[in-house]
């Protein structure tokens, strides 16, 4: 394999900073990446920011007799008839409804959009299909509870980052299989898609930057067990194992250059225009995984953001 | 994740915080990062506004805290916590925040201006000095005011507002507002419209008279400003050979003796010219007596201070007569 893409300058500079927060990621370090400080969503007060959301728990049945699942629900002030569902990432094994809420609620400030996001049960307690079901549960609540919720439900959009990206990909060809709601988007963020883990991106960054192949083999595992990597995948799990990619509501894909998920999700993009649909793709060149997140204030991580806010705003009023 | 790069930012000031930014700052020197991610890493790392003002290659890169690019058309402030990129002051890079750097703010600034030289000197080349020849024409009051301009349009100069004339020993120079003060010998001139440049110019060449070397044998303040001069500066229409007993005096005196009165008639109590001078006060008390009874005058009393530094501003005025 030749030589990684290099990261951006001022993402690079940060990385050892980071690479201290962020142990080497192992079945067995599961417990301890969910204590640990770095991966921890806002407060129910930072939430409301200063009283600008109302912010409610529901407690939701499960999807065929599974346990009841609780939605994280924040209504803005000004609220406009969109909603964005939202599936948290943490590579199917850690973190909680909270978790990447700062930027939804950006974007429904801005928006006037009601944000649900749901506490899914994780892997490996929970293996494949509980999660996906989790949240396939929690949206057809979502959509059957619009009018309560105060959106229109045509305006109903699916996003999520990394693992929930994933979830959220997963959620659109679940709805379009199965009858369930009409999509008006997902919003992928750097998106775990491939179970099979062996694209040339996975190669190339083994080792490097955030959540490697290795990691990434970690997760999967825990999703999967066994069947990870081999013929009895379901799409609902892992999207890119999808023969179809016609059909889907409008898609939003990112990724950066130097990092694990840059061949997969640039694939989903491409297999979807090739299958006649809607996608917008950015690829961010020398991005490592969540590398907007991890540091904000770099002017790519501002690039990367606002592009998101431009996809919404043609989305939503276009 | 987000108080990942929460984390980044709040260094303190430990061993570890230093070591942090000098690895931030080489890493982006390796990869040849630009100067806005330079400036950016100074203001995220510090936690306020930084600003890089080359006033020479005209480059001014401004980023507030949470790394936004924010252009800030206001002066830098002197005090601020600042660096000097270059040794006559006329690129500086500065922490939107006053008083003196503590250590990490010192590392800061020390590693961002190293890695700011560097992309400056690969990708903008040496300071384009600005034509002698055409400042010489946008100072010169008997040049058409056609020609003068045309060099001021040639020096992207025709707007600049606040702009100074400046008199050095080897010739004129320009100060748009906001630049540092130059080094050396400088008379400043008033702030003026583009236009007006040959009067500040006249008036900076008056106040170049009143500024010392800063030595021993003639101390006294290197850069002058004509606004502070007012009154004083008709001494300057004095005849260099004028006959001046007072002056005599000074020129007999000791080698100690003229810095012990200029920080003496300079500073604003007989204790801070001591403390100027690195001297105990009772020891300049007993060299201003004798000062005193060299020069035949009192020192001491309001009117023979004035006499004292109308003596030794005489006394620079012949030393620098043009």
């Amino acid at each position: 394999m030749t030589k990684p893409p290099a990261f951006d300058p001022e993402l690079g500079a940060a990385l050892s900073a980071i690479a201290e927060m962020l142990p080497p990621f192992t079945l067995d370090g599961i417990a301890d990446a969910r204590k640990g400080g770095a991966i921890v969503g806002p407060t129910d007060e930072e939430l409301s920011r200063g009283g600008k959301f109302t912010v409610e728990e529901r407690l939701v049945p499960g999807l065929n007799g599974d346990p009841d699942i609780t939605l994280l629900i924040c209504s803005p002030d000004n609220k406009t008839g969109g909603c964005i569902y939202h599936t948290h990432g943490g590579g199917m094994v850690v973190g909680d409804r909270r978790l990447g809420m700062d930027a939804l609620l950006d974007w429904s400030e801005e928006f006037g959009l009601v944000i649900v996001s749901v506490e899914y049960r994780l892997a490996p307690e929970t293996p494949d299909p509980g999660p996906i079901d989790d949240c396939y549960a929690g949206l057809l609540w979502t959509a059957a509870h619009a009018d309560e919720l105060g959106f229109d439900p045509s305006r109903l959009i699916v996003a999520g980052g990394s693992a929930g990206g994933g979830l959220a990909a997963a959620l659109a060809l679940r709805a379009r299989d199965q009858g369930g709601p009409a999509l008006l988007g997902q919003l992928l963020m750097c998106p775990m898609l491939d179970d099979r883990n062996d694209t040339p991106s996975a190669v190339q960054m083994d080792g490097l930057g955030v959540w490697d192949r290795g990691a990434n083999l970690v997760g999967w595992s825990a999703l999967l067990g066994d069947r990870r990597g081999g013929p009895d995948v379901s799409p609902y799990a892992a999207p890119a194992r999808a023969a179809d990619l016609s059909g889907l509501p409008p898609a939003f894909i990112d990724v950066g250059s130097a990092e694990t998920f840059r061949d997969e999700d640039v694939a989903y993009a491409t297999r979807i225009w090739q299958a006649g649909g809607d996608a917008e793709l950015h690829v961010w060149p020398g991005g490592f995984h969540g590398f907007d997140m991890m540091v904000p204030t770099a002017a790519i991580s501002q690039d990367a953001r606002a592009a998101r806010v431009r996809w919404l705003n043609r989305l939503l009023n276009g | 994740m987000r108080d990942l790069a929460v984390r980044l930012a709040a260094l303190d000031a430990d061993a570890g915080a230093a070591l942090r930014v000098i690895a931030y700052f080489d890493s982006l020197a390796e990869s040849r990062a630009g100067l806005q991610a330079i400036v950016r890493g100074a203001a995220v790392l510090a936690g306020c506004p930084a600003r890089l003002d080359d006033h020479g290659r005209r480059v001014h890169v401004r980023v507030d805290a949470a790394g936004n690019a924010a252009p800030d058309p206001a002066a830098a402030d002197q005090a601020w916590m600042r660096t000097l990129l270059v040794p006559d002051g006329s690129a500086v890079l500065a922490l939107e925040r006053p008083g003196e750097p503590g250590p990490v703010e010192a590392m800061i600034l020390e590693r961002a201006a190293g890695a700011a030289r560097a992309v400056l000197d690969r990708t903008r080349g040496r300071v384009p000095a600005a034509d002698p020849a055409l400042v010489e024409l946008i100072v010169d009051a008997s040049a058409p005011p056609d020609v003068r301009e045309n060099a001021l349009h040639n020096l992207n100069l025709s707007a600049a507002a606040g702009i100074r004339a400046v008199a050095h020993p080897g010739g004129p120079a320009l100060l748009p507002a906001g630049a540092p003060l130059p080094v050396g010998r400088a008379g400043i001139g008033p702030a003026v419209p583009p236009m007006d440049l040959p009067a500040s110019y006249a008036a900076a060449r008056t106040a170049l008279r009143f500024a010392a070397d800063g030595t021993p044998e003639d101390p006294g303040p290197t850069v002058v400003h004509a606004d502070d001069l007012g009154a004083v500066a008709l001494l300057a229409d004095v005849p260099v050979d004028a006959d001046a007993p007072d002056l005599r005096r000074l020129d007999q005196a000791a080698p100690w003796m003229l810095a012990t009165l200029y920080a003496f008639a300079d500073a604003p109590s007989l204790r801070a010219a001591a403390t100027a001078l690195r001297l105990h006060h009772s020891t300049l008390q007993d060299r201003i007596t004798q000062a005193a009874h060299l020069l035949g005058w009192s020192i001491t009393t309001p009117s023979g201070r004035l006499r004292l530094q109308v003596a030794l501003a005489l006394r620079r005025l012949r030393r620098h007569p043009v």
